[in-house]
């Protein structure tokens, strides 16, 4: 009785396999293509500055990240007016953003994917890639006027650069910003500046001299306790803090970084930039200015001392100052005053680094086979890169949900608000229209990501655009061999490096170990790992250049 | 006559677990000894896994600022219902409620059925061919085959975006299944056998024999089957494509879930704010765990004399 359906669930399985081992193994060259057959909807002309308009209705499948803050609803102004101006509507796979790359893999693993899969982040498609289940999009680069017209003018081919996989392609259409966007610093409570008569600090010497006062003042206390700490210690200051010492750490640590003066990678958890900042924050500790739990604790934990008084510093972005800090801290403390301070100056001189890449879009192969294939490309560019597309996902309609001054200054509507920028609205941008959302907006100009910040905000970001962009590392991709080698080794080094960056901070290791740190890294394989890394820059140096 | 049985061995189990001192002996010290620091251990446990349900409530009706400054414990601080109106007022929510509790009741049902008739059959010495229906059950218990293959499965069979795709595939829990097994084969084969000789069919025998008897087993049963499905969202999350479809879980888990983990990874941009007010987590928390906390007090006796059944035999 049970036999039947499990033999047909078998073949099915079966089936699956093939479709999946054939779609492997089909043609590499995409060179002069022919679309012919795959025209079907598509704009005859289609250029910068054109409106995107389907010839005929159509619908494509597409990965939804559901944000439980604003539920996906099938009435939003969003999609209706997206099929008025594009004739494109979609069907969405609801995914919860809890668990979003979990169902990403899988969907994709059963070949059952959308065609468009939004909200992958750069590297996340490397599996993906492996198994050739997405499509090479540098390939199609010409179906898409918008994306090239802003590589060209802002100048992004070298982020597009550490995209490329090992055959030169990328995979991803990463949504481009048009400056390196810096979020995170620390917030320090300005009132208790001014009650020391302190100024705001703008290098990290500086930095050192106001803990210490602040330490003076109340002897009891650590001034500096941070969060952002779990899973990665110092995830977030690390990363900060290193990219102005010149070797990011936290987040941000990758075992390889690029020296620009001996154009070559060199391992960064054995860097001298990387030692300086270790001794930088390891005086800190020894000297009672930095709670030595901040890189153990919990996030609630570390807030909860700021928000109570006992600490003075933590690390912020925009978001939890407004939304943790400030409601805190009014509750214990009303005459308590916190801003987020630009990244003060390290040795590295008045740097930021970064890549100008966010999540961005991958496309199912199976697409390249739908005859409206031309008109999706047609659509995404239109959709994610166009100046109008942008401002449509982000702001909505003109009239409805924003209105426009004479100077090109936009103003949500009186009753719309998002992020408290409107707080007598009584409409949500992203609840009630659909705008604003992750899957469609992101990117964009800096005039265009900046209107929604807060006038604070927008005086930090000025800071910080003022900093020179450090360079961006050149492309190293490994083929698949020293992809599993590297594999073997990435992990327990940078798991090393972690252990240890803790152990010199927290005065458990002294210095003057320093080499035999060193040593202990050979034996863990560093150089070798740091040659095979070099050794797959030099290749892809000489196949495809740059 | 019947019913008599039943109460017989209920009555059984209780006396087990209660096991009363026999009247007369004198206490010894080492038992007085025991029974104190008895009473300190569990108060200890009670207070431990007490604790943070309390607190989640007292959070769901605290003001947002108490929360953050870490100022909520047991009771709330800045008490207001504001919370609950806005998670109340969310359609979605609703929806996925509702999902929930038909799922639970049609799983149960399913479940019920299923594994009672299964274990039934399985308790039977004689049936040929028994080994291999317990080999089968058990093989399932160590060996899947894996994620892919799975979702692969239930999408061939047409079942992703359908109930069944979340009430079928889960239908017999192994455990359960064994724990009913053992419960049938300790009731007296006498039974059977004079209700066989007086002409009743198979059928006739264990629904108008044997179940009257398991009500203890089935409660428990019930209950496992019951939290379990109401607790489970991993079905849900795999098979279920539109959001009107998924369990409240599925909707508390990303409400939770989404708004911790974007902040650890930092992968937050503005463009995608992840401000779920600390007391909205709480609330919904709270709403979830309501109806099937009720549900304990009215099955807990059947539960724990079910369990006893199941284990001790005899």
């Amino acid at each position: 009785m049970f036999n039947r359906p499990w033999r047909r669930a078998a073949i099915a399985a079966v089936g699956v396999l093939t479709l999946a081992l054939t779609a492997c193994s089909s043609g590499e060259s995409n060179e002069g293509e022919d679309l012919s057959a795959n025209r079907a909807g598509a704009m005859e002309k289609y250029a910068v500055g054109d409106q995107f308009k389907a010839t005929e209705p159509l619908n494509f499948t597409i990965l939804y990240n559901n944000h439980p803050n604003y539920q996906l609803k099938e009435d939003w102004l969003f999609w209706k007016e997206l099929k008025d101006r594009t004739n494109v509507t979609f069907t969405p796979t609801a995914v919860p953003l809890s668990d979003y790359e979990q169902k990403r893999s899988l969907i994709i693993g059963a070949g059952d994917a959308p065609f468009i899969i939004p909200k992958t982040y750069p590297g996340q498609e490397g599996p993906f890639v492996a198994s050739g289940a997405v499509l090479p999009v540098s390939d199609y680069l010409d179906l898409m006027p918008h994306f090239k017209d802003k590589i060209a003018k802002w100048n992004l081919q070298g982020d597009l650069n550490t995209l490329r996989q090992e055959d030169g392609k990328f995979y991803l259409l990463p949504g481009v910003h048009e400056n390196v966007w810096i979020d995170y610093s620390v917030a320090i409570r300005t009132d208790i500046l001014e009650k020391l008569n302190l100024k705001v600090p703008g290098t990290w010497d500086e930095f050192y001299n106001v803990l210490k006062a602040m330490k003076a003042a109340y002897p009891n206390q650590y001034p500096f306790s941070d969060r952002w700490s779990k899973p990665t210690p110092g995830g977030a200051l690390f990363n900060v803090m290193g990219s102005t010492f010149g070797a990011p750490g936290g987040w941000g640590y990758n075992n390889a970084t690029w020296d620009d003066k001996a154009k070559k990678f060199v391992f960064t958890g054995a860097m001298n930039e990387y030692k300086a900042m270790l001794q930088f924050l390891n005086k800190l500790v020894k000297e009672g200015l930095m709670d030595p739990e901040s890189f153990t604790q919990a996030d609630d934990a570390a807030t909860q001392k700021f928000t109570s008084g006992k600490s003075f510093v933590i690390s912020t972005n925009a978001q939890t100052l407004i939304n943790e800090y400030r409601p805190g801290l009014a509750k214990t403390d009303p005459a308590a005053k916190v801003v987020k301070i630009p990244v003060p100056v390290g040795p590295a001189g008045d740097v930021k680094a970064g890549s100008r890449l966010e999540n961005g879009v991958l496309i199912s192969k199976k697409a390249r086979d739908s005859k409206n294939f031309v008109a999706m490309m047609q659509f995404i560019d239109w959709l994610w890169y166009s100046d109008k597309g942008q401002e449509f996902a982000k702001w909505g309609v003109e009239g409805v949900t924003y209105t426009k001054d004479a100077s090109g200054k936009r103003k949500l509507a009186a009753d719309v608000n998002v992020v408290g920028l409107n707080p007598s609205g009584t409409k949500h941008l992203q609840k009630d229209f659909g705008f604003f959302n992750g899957v469609f907006a992101y990117g964009g100009t800096s005039e265009l990501l900046q209107s929604f910040f807060s006038e604070e905000e927008q005086v930090f970001q000025k800071a910080m655009n003022a900093k020179k962009t450090l360079p961006l590392p050149p492309p190293r991709p490994f083929n698949a061999d020293e992809r599993e080698q590297a594999n073997l080794w990435e992990t327990p080094l940078k798991d090393y490096v972690m252990q240890q960056t803790l152990q010199f901070i927290l005065g458990q290791r002294d210095f003057s170990q320093w080499d035999a740190y060193l040593g202990e890294l050979k034996t863990k394989n560093m150089t070798q790992y740091i040659d095979l890394v070099n050794k797959a820059h030099e290749r892809y140096k000489s196949k495809h250049g740059g | 006559m019947v019913a008599i049985d039943s109460k017989v061995i209920e009555r059984k189990a209780e006396s087990i677990l209660e096991a009363p001192r026999p009247k007369g002996h004198r206490v010894s010290r080492g038992y007085r000894v025991f029974q104190v620091f008895n009473g300190i251990i569990l108060t200890i446990v009670v207070v431990v896994t007490l604790y943070p349900f309390v607190n989640i409530v007292a959070r769901s009706f605290s003001e947002e600022g108490y929360i953050r400054s870490g100022q909520v414990n047991l009771i709330p601080k800045g008490f207001n219902i504001t919370t609950y109106r806005i998670v109340a007022s969310d359609p979605t929510f609703w929806v996925n409620y509702r999902n929930t509790v038909v799922y639970t009741v049609v799983a149960t049902v399913i479940a019920m059925f299923m594994t009672t008739t299964y274990a039934y059959v399985l308790s039977k010495k004689h049936l040929r061919g028994r080994g291999l229906l317990i080999g089968l059950a058990v093989f399932t218990m160590f060996f899947s085959g894996g994620l892919i293959p799975h979702y692969v499965l239930i999408t061939s069979l047409g079942m992703k975006n359908t109930i069944w795709a979340i009430v079928l595939p889960n239908a017999i829990s192994v455990f359960n299944l064994l724990v009913m097994k053992a419960f049938f084969e300790s009731l007296p084969v006498e039974l059977e056998e004079a209700a066989a000789v007086d002409g009743m069919s198979t059928y006739g025998i264990l629904w108008k024999i044997v179940l009257p008897l398991s009500k203890a087993v089935i409660a428990t049963m019930v209950l496992f089957y019951a939290v379990s499905f109401w607790n489970s969202w991993f079905s849900a999350f795999l098979y279920m494509d539109r959001i009107d479809l998924f369990p409240v879980t599925v909707y508390l888990r990303n409400l939770i879930a989404g708004a911790t983990g974007a902040s650890q990874t930092g992968g937050v941009t503005s463009d995608d704010v992840t401000a779920a007010a600390a007391n909205i987590q709480s609330v919904t928390m709270v709403l979830t765990t309501v109806p099937i906390l009720l549900v304990y007090p009215f099955i807990q006796k059947y539960f724990v004399s079910g369990v006893m059944l199941g284990a001790v035999k005899g």
